[in-house]
């Protein structure tokens, strides 16, 4: 065993004595080395021999009576029921379900996300905070501020879709935003909800606008903003809510 | 590990209440390696109590090829004894290794120790006991 390295050495010096499998690769390694060495069999012998001393020792008969309830000190299952209340594998559990829910959302987010979603976001804060003392006070149909936001902004295709266009509207405004651009607010008198046009982010690449499908939805702080995207401009409703109450105008589409 | 077969029974009995104090508390041991992980605590508590072995420098050779003929002409309790004489932890290293009930991974966690020291251990527990065995059986060692 002088030939074998130390640290299969060490490893030799703790063989099993009897024909067993190693408990381990490393113990297979070096029982596989040392067994090619003199002084290993040598070493194996005198265990054996010490072992079988060992089991030679004589028994009392009040601990040979106590061996026959051998139940009585058997390890103690547990059942799934306790192992899974055990405080450590909880904890593990709910740093999972944690993990796997904010993940979910994520996943969630991703799903719904669409071209200008960091910019929505936004002007739904701007909607949580705006006042009616904010807006001109324009009453009239929301359809028919087109051609207000092209008279007097130059704002082109800043249309509202058809499901919002008979709302009756409270104020209007235009604003610049250094991430959306030229915005058009308005404010509804129904349920003080507040629509906002704003230009399309365009791709890098073609510098086309970039559209998708649908409506799609935002949440944020208890806003609910529905987006769509016609002739390169993002049109939202937002409203204090949840979708449910978008769904009415939405359906009109 | 006490050397003393009365002690070891005491010992045994006394474990083997505890786990069934245990059971009826409803918190049975986990596994069989709680009943040689109590009794050792209480094997080196009695031991504790007891008459001290001589500390000295025990004599150590190399294994000899008749030590297993050397070794049958022992009886159980020269063994027992030998080992009982023994430091810790090499004293629980060496019942545990002959008892030939666990694999060293088992030894090492049940007496807290890295494979070096267990290693190292059993390797001049070995050499101790062929010089001892040497000096007690010598006719066989002398063939």
């Amino acid at each position: 065993m002088k030939y074998l390295s130390r640290r299969l050495r060490t490893l030799a010096e703790c063989a099993p004595i009897a024909n067993v499998k190693a408990p381990d690769r490393r113990m297979r390694t070096a029982l596989s080395r040392a067994k090619r060495t003199d002084d290993f069999a040598a070493q194996q012998s005198f265990d054996r021999a010490l072992a079988k001393l060992v089991q030679a020792t004589p028994v009392s008969r009040e601990i040979q009576e106590w061996f026959a309830n051998e139940k009585m000190a058997e390890g103690a299952k547990r059942s799934w029921k306790k192992t899974a209340f055990h405080p450590a594998i909880l904890a593990i559990g709910i740093a999972l379900a944690v993990i796997a829910v904010v993940a979910g959302i994520q996943f969630g987010e991703q799903m719904n996300a669409f071209p200008g979603t960091a910019t929505a976001k936004k002007l739904l804060n701007v909607a949580a905070t705006t006042r009616p003392s904010d807006l001109e006070a324009v009453e009239a149909e929301a359809g028919t501020l087109s051609d207000l936001f092209f008279m007097k902004y130059r704002l082109e295709h800043y249309d509202v879709p058809r499901g919002f266009s008979r709302q009756q509207t409270i104020g209007v405004r235009k604003f610049d935003d250094d991430d959306a651009g030229q915005v058009a607010q308005i404010g509804l008198a129904e349920k003080r909800m507040q629509l906002f046009l704003f230009p399309a982010p365009r791709d890098s690449k073609t510098g086309k606008p970039e559209e998708f499908e649908g409506w799609r939805y935002i949440q944020q702080e208890g806003w609910t903003g529905a987006v769509q995207v016609h002739n390169g401009i993002l049109f939202m409703a937002a409203v204090r809510g949840t979708k449910k109450d978008l769904a009415p105008y939405l359906a009109k589409q | 590990m006490t050397g003393e077969t009365s002690k070891a029974q005491d010992i045994f009995q006394d474990t083997v209440r505890e786990a069934a104090f245990l059971a009826a508390k409803g918190e049975p041991p986990a596994d069989r390696h709680w009943f040689f992980r109590e009794a050792r605590w209480r094997c080196l508590d009695v031991v504790a109590h007891g008459v001290q072995p001589e500390r000295g420098i025990n004599e150590a050779c190399e294994i000899s090829p008749q030590a297993p003929e050397q070794i049958q002409q022992l009886e159980p309790e020269q063994l027992a004894i030998w080992i009982s004489a023994a430091p810790e932890p090499q004293r629980s290293i060496l019942a545990l290794y002959y008892l030939d009930e666990f694999n060293y991974r088992e030894i090492m966690s049940m007496l807290g120790l890295k494979l070096h020291d267990l290693s190292r251990a059993i390797e001049s527990g070995r050499r101790e006991f062929q010089a001892w065995l040497n000096a007690t059986v010598p006719v066989a060692a002398e063939k």
